[in-house]
């Protein structure tokens, strides 16, 4: 049983959808960050967690490596390092979201939308709960891309293995 | 599956890693260099009380145009209403009232809400002080520059709600010596909501 699992999450067709859709989660996320830093600024500072002096800088920065991180999962280069870091970003993210959670700071989370819509307290904190589940949902695509990527640094592209094959010997020839 | 080698060693990966933090940081700079005042913002942030949980509102947000902001004990706003200077503390708020009777007055609003929200419609006359974006030092510079009377009423606004720019541009003032500046805790749509003047138009 424990090796059925092991060998279906080992699947090279798997790992290849879970680290295209983790990374084009990413990248995705990082645009409107990089279109518009004052606006990601302010979701930083709204998450009251970091000093002021460092709100800016985080916020120029963060996007880049999350459309860094995301374009090379995508592209299945320097995996282990690009996985490693998807996933540390998002055990930030969850701590983050359930640290304001536990003191009752309702957020914008500033995930992929960073203008603040003015939603209520109430339901801004049922929104963290979603973000909350989509981000452990998200690092247990990480956690598959990082363990695959301790298998193997590069890529297993799904199919490699069917082109080495030597061609078809013509009937007869045998 | 493992490779014949056994499992790949941690170096070359952690090397990756900081390369990509690296390039990341590299491509902000360039990115940050090359924006826009509007788009940009300066490395180190100056935001005192960063880490300070905003106090909750009390209860759902007041009917537009009441006088609360201003606490029970508020007068009524006439004609003769005084604003004096409060040197003790960055900001008082005001209510959509008062701010009414200031802006009859001819008394300057200024707006801190972004560049590109104030262009699509401001209080009539509003100056624009966009806190978040990259050149607000320089805008506060001009305004104190301009030789203002720093004890004069200064009405500063946002988006109203839990909308906290304009407090954030009343202590940037305060800073550099204004001590009349008043909160209209309102905002913009306290005032469109009571029918006030506005203009639509790029920040001046």
């Amino acid at each position: 049983m424990r090796a059925a699992v092991a060998r279906w999450f080992d699947n090279a067709w798997l790992t290849l959808a879970v680290e295209v859709a983790l990374g084009a989660i990413f990248v995705v996320a990082a645009i409107p960050k990089i279109a518009d830093p004052p606006a990601f600024a302010h979701m930083i500072y709204n998450y009251r967690m970091l000093p002021g002096a460092a709100v800016n800088g985080l916020a120029l920065w963060l996007p880049w490596v999350e459309l860094l991180t995301g374009a090379a999962l995508i592209a299945g280069v320097w995996r282990r390092a690009s996985a490693a870091i998807v996933a540390a970003l998002l055990v930030l993210f969850i701590a983050a979201i359930a640290f304001n959670l536990g003191r009752g700071h309702a957020v914008d989370c500033g995930c992929f939308d960073v203008r603040s819509v003015g939603k209520s307290r109430e339901a801004l904190l049922r929104d963290m709960w979603w973000v909350l589940a989509r981000d452990v949902g998200m690092l247990l695509m990480a956690a598959i891309s990082l363990a695959a990527s301790f298998r193997e640094p590069r890529r297993r592209w799904p199919l490699a293995r069917m082109r080495k094959l030597p061609a078809p010997a013509s009937p007869g020839t045998a | 599956m493992t490779s014949p080698d056994g499992p790949a060693p941690a170096w070359p990966a952690f090397r990756h890693a900081l390369v990509l933090l690296g390039l990341a940081g590299v491509a902000a700079f360039v990115s940050n260099t090359t924006a826009s005042p509007q788009r940009r913002v300066a490395w180190k942030g100056a935001y005192p009380d960063a880490l300070r949980v905003p106090a909750r509102p009390a209860s759902a947000p007041s009917q537009a145009g009441s006088s609360e902001a201003s606490g029970p004990s508020a007068p009524a706003p006439t004609a003769e209403r005084a604003f004096p200077p409060h040197p003790d503390r960055p900001a008082a708020d005001i209510s959509g009232d008062d701010a009414r009777l200031l802006h009859a007055r001819g008394l300057p609003f200024l707006d801190a809400r972004r560049s590109k929200v104030f262009a699509e419609g401001h209080v009539a006359g509003a100056r624009s002080f966009p806190v978040w974006e990259a050149d607000i030092d320089a805008r506060v510079k001009a305004l104190f520059d301009e030789g203002l009377d720093q004890s004069a009423p200064l009405v500063v606004y946002c988006s109203g709600g839990d909308c906290e720019d304009s407090h954030m541009l009343a202590q940037r003032l305060y800073m550099i010596g204004f001590d009349n500046v008043l909160v209209y805790t309102g905002g913009f749509p306290d005032w469109t909501a009571a029918g006030g003047a506005i203009e639509k138009g790029l920040p001046r």
